[in-house]
């Protein structure tokens, strides 16, 4: 076997740092997103006004019984088709939608990770003794105050080790979003390994550079994990 | 005559067909303690949680300081900070640090200022035995000393009337002193207290009125001495002679 290693270090390796930006950025504002969307999703799902309650548990169900690579077709090729038709019906005939793929990227991570993280905030929700509800109202604080300052502090950091898997798990997961063209890392080597035929080469230096990207924010939840194992 | 602080008027608490408080009325006067006693499931913590309406009573009124707290004019947490309990379970904040349990309410609710929160809530600490504790989590606490951080949170709102449920039943039995020493150092400073208790020797001791009740009734109630040497309901009786 003849492994051009030097070649494919000194090219490929410039084009995948840049898209290791574009990892990170989707990745980070993809997972606040998500956090955010998860935490109201949950506290939606929590309230006592049953059409809100079930309307967003058949969200969630509709997004985690669909394939993420699906969603990001539908939000990228699907959706804009069809604002683009609504458009047209209302009159406006010279609509033409069209998303960026690094947003339909974030949309599609945001959403689909939304739905997964609002179960992990809901059963940690779940989880907090009753009884810190009730020291917590016996004070004098309202149902809101209690949710917001004792309840969700307790059920954040209970659920961070499992918010850890989730981003570790994302980064890798933006390699879907090669195939709406976002030039992530996936992308870039299956240009270069196409054009150079360098390809045992290139995918090994891709799934070290995953590695690289997954392993110490790993191993940082770890640590994480054993500190707060302290407080309990 | 004495103030009367809390009057319960007939009280009723059904859990769908299941009728665990039945018409229960008592007076409290500022400056009481007054102690429950009675067998499990006989509706002690439903009636205590309907004083500071953690359950909502199905029936009856409850009149705090010439005011119904049933009608629906008062703001229930309002009315909350002026009644402290503390429960069997401590539920200390396992994320904030003892002061920063104590000084939490009144900062947020009162919005006192943090130095003068942490000064209070160092009197406090201080009061209970515990002052050098004060920069520690609850997670490295025993359980008495859980307590009387509890005990401490509850009155750093400075609360007219405290609830305590069984303060001591989750305890080891050398940590249950420690607590009602604190809590018959409050009865001794004139404080208002309801506790639901089964130390029949703290009741006899602190008590200036025993309550005890069975089955969702109010079956006897008197002095101390009324009620532990000189019983008049045979059931209180039974219950005395079973329990001590
Ligand atoms: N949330 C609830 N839903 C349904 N039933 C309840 C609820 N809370 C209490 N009960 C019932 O009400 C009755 C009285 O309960 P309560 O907890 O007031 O008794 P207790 O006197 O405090 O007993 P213990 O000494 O065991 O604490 C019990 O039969 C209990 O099963
Ligand atoms: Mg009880």
């Amino acid at each position: 076997m003849n492994l051009n290693w030097t070649d494919a270090f000194n090219n490929l390796v410039p084009s995948l740092l840049q898209g290791v930006v574009v990892v990170l950025q989707t990745t980070i504002s993809s997972f606040l997103i998500a956090v955010v969307v998860g935490l109201l999703v949950a506290i939606c799902r929590l309230t006592q006004l049953k059409i809100v309650k079930y309307f967003f548990a058949t969200i969630v169900e509709i997004v985690r019984g669909t394939p993420l690579l699906v969603q990001l077709f539908y939000i990228y090729y699907v959706v804009p088709l069809i604002l683009d038709s609504i458009l047209k019906s209302m009159g406006n005939s010279s609509a033409n939608i069209q998303f960026s793929a690094v947003a339909a990227g974030i949309a599609g991570l945001s959403i689909n990770y939304g739905a997964y993280i609002s179960e992990v905030f809901r059963s940690a929700i779940l989880s907090i003794d009753e009884g810190q509800k009730e020291s917590g109202l016996a004070l004098g604080f309202t149902y809101y105050q209690v949710l917001w300052k004792i309840i969700i502090p307790q059920a954040f950091t209970n659920s961070i080790p499992v918010l850890g898997n989730y981003l570790v798990m994302m980064i890798k997961d933006t390699s879907l979003l090669a195939i709406i063209s976002v030039s992530e890392l996936l992308l870039r080597t299956q240009t270069y390994a196409s054009q150079t035929f360098e390809t045992i080469e290139s995918y090994t230096i891709l799934a070290v550079v995953y590695l690289l990207l997954s392993l110490p924010l790993s191993q940082l939840m770890k640590l994480f994990e054993k500190k707060m194992k302290i407080l309990h | 005559m004495e103030e009367t602080m809390m009057s319960v008027r007939s009280i009723s608490k059904s859990y769908g067909s299941n009728l665990v408080l039945k018409d229960v009325s008592m007076n409290i006067k500022k400056g009481e303690v007054v102690c429950i006693i009675g067998p499990s499931g006989s509706g002690k913590s439903t009636f205590l949680r309907c004083l500071n309406l953690l359950e909502i009573p199905t029936a009856g009124d409850i009149i705090f300081q010439n005011q119904s707290i049933l009608n629906g004019k008062i703001k229930v947490n309002k009315y909350r900070q002026s009644v402290g309990m503390v429960f069997q379970g401590y539920y200390l904040f396992n994320l904030k640090k003892v002061l920063d349990n104590i000084t939490m309410a009144p900062r947020s609710l009162n919005k006192k200022k943090k130095e003068l929160a942490e000064e209070e809530a160092c009197e406090l600490l201080n009061k209970v035995g515990l002052l050098e504790k004060k920069d520690v989590y609850p997670v490295s606490l025993s359980g008495g000393q859980k307590q009387r951080v509890a005990i401490a949170r509850a009155l750093a709102m400075n609360p007219e009337l405290l609830l305590f449920d069984e303060p001591t039943s989750a305890l080891d039995p050398e940590l249950v002193g420690e607590v009602l020493k604190v809590i018959k150092k409050l009865a001794n400073d004139g404080m208002t207290m309801i506790v639901v208790t089964h130390e029949m020797g703290f009741a006899r001791d602190v008590a200036d009125r025993v309550i005890f009740m069975e089955g969702g009734y109010i079956v006897e109630q008197g002095t101390p001495s009324e009620i532990f040497e000189n019983p008049q309901n045979l059931r209180t009786q039974e219950f005395l002679a079973r329990i001590l």
